[in-house]
């Protein structure tokens, strides 16, 4: 049996300007052309949207799920966010009130 | 900027014109709404179903604001003149009220919802004269709407300027098609010429003249049917070539909807919307 | 959305497939969602591609009954909304489909099986929708039923199922509130609108009560589903949710359901009871015995036969394949069509 349903596009959103493309889902489409016009009324026929991506899905390559642990951290980093810091005590401490 | 007429203001022809205008953009906008929903749910594949279906809500809902500026104008309300009107009183071309099946059917449709025109849809119909005929269309809604974004009437102007971006969408849909499926395959090419064949008189019936047409003209309301024409050819007649598809030689127009004279599959469409009001045309549905 | 990789060690007699089961089971038990790419039972995939794809060919034939409305409704404002409503379930089986599809089975090949008759779709879409009055009930009572059973499932532990579900109880939420306005409208109507509607409401109600699926007494897939969280509560449980939401709001629109249910609410337990409804009955009508089965398997084939050549000239088009050029066949063929 031939599949006469096309290709499979990712479709991408964005909502307004200044903000970023958000994936919401995918269509098939004969060609990216099309794609977009297509994806435009499955996708954008309720939410604000003024621009929209389509991407072949086999295009994308994806990290697998069992490397998650890859993202995660070992040591403690801390050290990278704004967080790990006590300045606000410390600031106190020789007498700065302000907020930083 | 102009100065925009009220309602008050619109007296004699002037306000006979406007009115015949709105009725004859109300009635196609409802009409070929009515023939693309149609489809919905019986599409080719899901996503081209789900366009299609949005065009069709697309073009209902101008026929809606059509009606609400006509009614502005004291007459009667958006659902009385959509379901309560003969299909005499109509204004539509022929063109919209075609129905989508290819000639020559001559055995009875299979008998799936107890409904001859649904049944005959589903099947016998053929979606290469509806997507042709979207495409044609949507091209013509796109420069008479144009046109009408600088009209001195301006409740219409005003519409005219909102619906320009549906209306990009319909063409860049219809175009995005004829451009495919006229050169792709042996049947696309077939099925789609014949459509072309059998619907380009009736598309130049949607610029039928009318006895408004230079009292329009001359009061900037409108342009003349005949250059839209022009226009509409300028924008089709290049698409239609470099998809391979030819414009049928001395295509006569086929006229009469804009005097009330229709075909029967006018009436029969025109039973199918008010089937269920007439059941009580007083109650709230 | 990643595609199906297939998964080695799957089935349970192969070599680690326990270790394996363990740790997925412990992943689900946590709540975590389980994606494409991850390792799963075969079981598990084989079940949620049973029930996606039923749920998917629920809506594409779902929207026979109410699409063959559309040219009927009865207002502007009716048409807009229904012809809206239909276009979400033909949105929905696309967006249902597409998760069924990362699973490893190809679009195609789901609707073929329906086509065939050798997949399912819900037992309500085999029954005709006979009056406008049937297109309301459809739109309020189906609809909050299906929203009853989506809102669980998108708390299930398939990543795309489960997202997919999102956006359809989100738009479902539209279909309910225009079939609960359209019904209220007929309730306060005429008396020929009220007779239209109880007449309508007692012939669905029959469909209404098999919906959720055979009571918990008689369902075999149960156990299994809700330990892997593909399902979250039972087919009773459902249905008194449904219930005990619903008929309170049909009794004030004055709406009565049939007394041969001899549905009652039990003061003590807050639960609705009612005379069982006949499951063997409710087998055979999804199975493809029911009043209209024929005609909605006849209609979708026609449908899918028909746009072939769309679909292929599309195709074509994109693949820059050589076209055939025009001939004096072009004339031949017009002939014998």
């Amino acid at each position: 049996m031939s599949d006469t349903q096309w290709t499979v596009y990712e479709v991408f959103h964005q909502q307004a300007r200044g903000e970023p493309h958000v994936h919401v889902g995918s269509v098939h489409a004969p060609d990216a052309e099309s794609g977009l016009i297509l994806a435009k009324e499955q996708f954008g026929r309720r939410q604000a949207c003024v621009n929209m991506w389509v991407v072949r899905a086999d295009a994308i390559t994806a990290s697998a799920y069992a490397d998650a642990d890859i993202f995660q951290h070992g040591t403690d980093k801390s050290y990278r966010e704004a967080f790990g810091y006590e300045t606000t005590r410390r600031a106190r401490e020789i007498g700065d009130s302000q907020e930083i | 900027m102009a100065v925009a007429l009220s309602e008050t203001e619109l007296t004699g022809d002037r306000r006979s014109a406007i009115i015949d205008l709105l009725y004859r953009l109300a009635d196609d906008s409802l009409i070929i709404g009515h023939r693309e929903s149609e489809w919905t749910g019986l599409g080719p594949i899901l996503e081209e179903d789900i366009a299609f279906s949005s065009m069709a809500q697309d073009k209902m809902g101008h026929a809606l604001a059509f009606y609400t500026l006509l009614h502005e104008l004291a007459e009667p309300n958006p659902n009385q003149l959509a379901f309560l009107r003969s299909a005499s009183e109509f204004r539509c071309c022929a063109f919209v009220a075609l129905e989508s099946f290819a000639d020559g059917q001559q055995s009875p449709p299979e008998s799936l919802f107890n409904n001859p025109v649904r049944d005959r849809l589903v099947s016998q119909g053929d979606w290469a004269l509806s997507c042709t005929r979207q495409f044609l269309f949507s091209e013509a809604d796109a420069v008479r709407m144009a046109a009408l974004e600088t009209s001195s009437y301006e409740p219409l102007a005003q519409l005219a300027r909102k619906f320009r971006g549906e209306l990009k969408y319909h063409t860049m849909h219809g175009r995005m098609l004829i451009e495919r499926l006229g050169a792709a395959t042996e049947e696309s090419r077939r099925r789609m010429s014949a459509s072309v064949d059998t619907l380009f008189p009736y598309a130049l019936g949607m610029f039928e003249t009318t006895k408004w047409d230079k009292l329009l003209e001359a009061e900037g309301l409108a342009p003349a049917e005949c250059t839209l024409c022009e226009r509409w050819l300028e924008e089709v007649g290049p698409r239609l070539r470099a998809a391979g598809l030819e414009i049928p030689k001395n295509a006569e127009p086929v006229c009469g909807g804009r005097i009330g004279r229709h075909p029967a599959q006018l009436a029969r469409l025109v039973d199918d919307i008010q089937q269920v009001r007439r059941l009580d045309p007083a109650a709230s549905w | 959305m990643v595609q199906f990789t297939p998964q080695p060690h799957d089935k349970p007699d192969d070599p680690g497939y326990e270790e394996r089961l363990v740790a997925f089971e412990a992943r689900v038990a946590r709540g975590d969602k389980v994606e494409p790419g991850d390792w799963m039972p075969l079981d598990y995939r084989k079940q949620l591609i049973r029930l996606i794809q039923v749920h998917a060919n629920s809506e594409i034939c779902g929207a026979l009954p109410e699409g063959a409305w559309i040219p009927h409704a009865p207002s502007l404002q009716r048409k807009l909304a229904l012809v809206a409503k239909v276009q979400d379930e033909v949105g929905h089986a696309q967006l249902l489909y597409r998760a069924a599809e990362t699973l490893g089975k190809p679009r195609e090949e789901l609707i073929q099986e329906l086509i065939d008759g050798k997949a399912k779709f819900s037992n309500v879409f085999h029954y005709p929708a006979e009056t406008w009055a049937d297109v309301c009930v459809i739109a309020w009572l189906i609809d909050a039923a299906a929203i009853v059973n989506q809102t669980m499932m998108a708390e299930g532990s398939y990543g795309p199922y489960s997202r997919a579900l999102k956006r359809i109880c989100y738009e479902e939420a539209f279909h309910l509130t225009h079939g609960y306005d359209m019904c209220i409208t007929l309730a306060t109507g005429t008396k020929m609108q009220r007779d239209m509607l109880q007449d309508a409401v007692s012939r669905w109600w029959k469909p209404i009560m098999m919906f959720h699926g055979p009571s918990d007494k008689e369902s075999k897939h149960t156990v299994q589903l809700m330990r892997w969280r593909i399902k979250l509560k039972t087919n009773d449980e459902q249905r008194q949710i449904f219930l005990k939401k619903y008929v309170p709001k049909m009794f004030n629109l004055g709406l009565k359901v049939p007394e041969e249910w001899d549905l009652r609410l039990d003061e003590e337990t807050g639960k609705w009871l009612y005379n069982e409804p006949d499951w063997a009955e409710f087998i055979s009508v999804v199975r493809g015995n029911g009043p209209v089965s024929e005609q909605r398997l006849r209609t979708r084939r026609l449908a899918h036969e028909h746009g072939l050549w769309v679909r292929e000239a599309l195709e074509a088009a994109a693949g820059g394949r050589p076209v055939p050029m025009p001939t004096a066949q072009r004339n031949r063929v017009a002939v014998e069509n």
